[in-house]
């Protein structure tokens, strides 16, 4: 297989060099396009509980003839009759479908609300959009449904995709499928529901959204394979924004594998979206999830920030690594200036890409923004030079994160989501242990501009070694909803994605 | 000489101006500090402290930066990308 995307430094260079003393742009340069595939390879199946399968292990019963899909769905809806009660993570349970033949045929998905799907009503958990069906699928999920997946139902999320689930007014609902009975354990970020959804078997995987860390949050809160693609991989068409140049949709699924696959799916360019055209093509995915014996797929040199491994998890998470041949660790500085440049005002200079669609609503129906409404309010208040200030500083942060990190490295850990999303670079979240009290810990991987193949193939070669992925949360017990609390206008401010 | 730093009054009526400039009355909110108790909404009082505090953690820190020593110069380093990863791919 082709090796993945990596810096062109001498490319780099040239360009620098010709640009004398200004802040030029680094040049990478993609691998040899490989060919897509989104097959799916045969993986036998390590239980018989049909939930527990893998979208890989439930695809090859099905390929075989050995599980009709009507009866995994089934299995599927049982569970959410039985525990969603509790867990809450889904907000509309679609009616039965007929899948189509294909690489997800009779594959159980759920879907953030968030991403327009065709005649099931899509209210990105917001009074605004209360009574909205949308005409038309956003075009991942068009993808997935034309590959054969079934749509199990709409998950519930932060209103608007701002915080971990709450209803509009702010009321707590979905839980940690690890802690169902502790609302105060978080669950991760805006794509909860999902992850709750695909934690307590409840869909075979599915799909988030992420502007500052809802996809990886909520992946490493409860064991879960997420991976938030490079900005442009995945089409925005069809999906609400919250940050139109931060917005990142992709998988969150039980394995690297699973992820794969998704992505596989839901990638490619989009008519609908100028964003996705004119990139390199998707490579192989399944491919570089697979695991090769006794070896990484590529050679790799890993990026460690300065006091990473003071962390235990992250030490032996670290250290595992090291002993996968074709892993080189190395040591990696940060950016100058990487925290203010990801910090505090830098960040919020999104916020007037979130105002500036949902003007009307805000001249109209200011109330109906329920407890999200002062990110919205903030970014109306974001003039140009604010905004232009923090779109050079992107440029520039950029340029840095590609000559000082990845220069030294061809992928590095990331200790918080959000530097990576404001540069639209793709990063990959999977579980290294447990805590003491039962929960999820993980890890987030991130990658240069559309290697996610490399990522897959870090984590497919982690997994290969480890058995934390392989864990489940034990079912809810007892029948009663404890209170949750409730979050306010401030603490949402203060912790909007 | 730096400015000096603008009071809560003067806050409060650049963001009604500024608002209401862009089509949005603040005064949709309940007044007070209380939520609205259908939507959860702050009140106007909740909202335009937020707005201060955010006016003043925000746009100051964004307007004192500089991208280099010499301004001159400065000008001609890192040119606004909104997508900067896309930009990589399609300028590679």
């Amino acid at each position: 297989m082709t090796e993945p995307q990596r810096v062109d430094r001498r490319a780099f260079l040239a360009r620098t060099a010709a640009l004398g003393a200004g802040a030029a742009l680094p040049a990478i340069a993609s691998a040899t396009p490989v060919s897509a595939t989104t097959a799916p390879p045969d993986v036998e199946p390590r239980s018989r509980d049909l939930t527990e399968l893998t979208i890989a292990e439930a695809a090859t019963l099905i390929r075989r003839g050995r599980l009709d899909p009507n009866d995994l769905l089934a299995a599927y809806r049982a569970r959410i009759d039985r525990f969603d009660g509790v867990y809450q993570a889904f907000n509309h349970v679609a009616e039965t479908q007929r899948p189509k033949r294909g690489v997800l045929h009779g594959i159980p998905l759920a879907i953030k609300d968030n991403y327009f799907t065709a005649g099931i009503p899509t209210t990105v958990n917001s009074f605004l959009f209360e009574g909205f069906t949308p005409p038309y699928d956003a075009t991942a999920v068009a993808r997935l449904r034309a590959a054969g997946a079934v749509l199990v139902g709409k998950t519930q999320m932060g209103p608007l995709a701002t915080t971990r689930a709450t209803t509009p007014d702010g009321r707590i609902t979905t839980v940690n499928a690890w802690a169902p009975n502790r609302p105060e354990v978080d669950p991760g970020g805006s794509s909860t529901g999902t992850a709750t959804a695909v934690a307590g078997r409840m869909a075979a995987g599915g799909t988030g959204t992420q502007t500052g860390g809802s996809i990886t949050a909520p992946s490493n809160a409860q064991n879960l394979t997420g991976l938030k693609p490079t900005m442009g991989r995945v089409s925005l068409h069809g999906i609400v924004p919250l940050s139109y140049t931060r917005d990142h949709p992709g998988p969150l699924a039980r394995d690297a594998m699973d992820a794969a696959i998704l992505l596989s799916t839901m990638a490619g360019a989009d008519p609908a979206d100028p964003r996705t055209q004119g990139l390199p093509r998707v490579p192989d995915l399944v491919t570089a999830a697979t695991p090769v014996r006794g070896r990484l797929r590529w050679p790799t040199r890993i990026g460690v920030l300065p006091g990473y491994t003071a962390d235990p998890f992250r030490k032996s998470f670290i250290d595992t690594l090291a002993n996968v041949r074709g892993v080189t660790i190395v040591e990696v500085p940060l950016p100058e200036e990487w925290d203010p440049l990801t910090g505090g005002a830098f960040n919020n200079v999104r916020l007037p890409e979130r105002s500036e669609p949902f003007l009307p609503y805000l001249a109209t129906d200011l109330r109906k923004f329920g407890v999200s409404v002062l990110g919205w309010l903030q970014g109306a208040l974001l003039g140009a030079n604010e905004y232009l200030i923090g779109q050079r500083a992107k440029t520039l942060l950029l340029e840095r994160v590609l000559t000082d990190t990845f220069g030294r490295c061809d992928v590095v850990v990331q200790t918080g989501p959000v530097p990576f999303d404001i540069l639209g670079l793709p990063e990959l979240a999977l579980p290294i242990g447990f805590t003491a009290d039962g929960l999820p810990v993980g890890a987030i991987l991130g990658g240069q501009p559309f290697a996610e193949d490399r990522l897959l193939s870090i984590a497919a070669a982690y997994q290969a070694v480890t058995d934390w992925h392989h864990r489940r949360p034990a079912d809810p017990t007892g029948a009663t909803i404890r209170a949750a609390g409730r979050l306010t206008a401030e603490q949402v401010a203060q912790t909007m994605q | 000489m730096a400015p000096k730093p603008p009071t809560d009054d003067e806050l409060n009526t650049l963001i009604r101006a500024r608002l209401a400039l862009l089509g949005i009355d603040l005064d949709q909110l309940p007044p007070g500090t209380a939520p609205d108790p259908v939507t959860g909404a702050p009140g106007r009082e909740t909202a335009l402290a937020s707005l201060r505090s955010f006016l003043r953690t925000t746009v100051l820190p964004l307007g004192t930066y500089r991208f280099g020593p010499d301004h001159s110069l400065a000008q001609q380093t890192a040119p606004p990308l909104l997508y900067p990863s896309i930009t990589e791919a399609w300028t590679r």
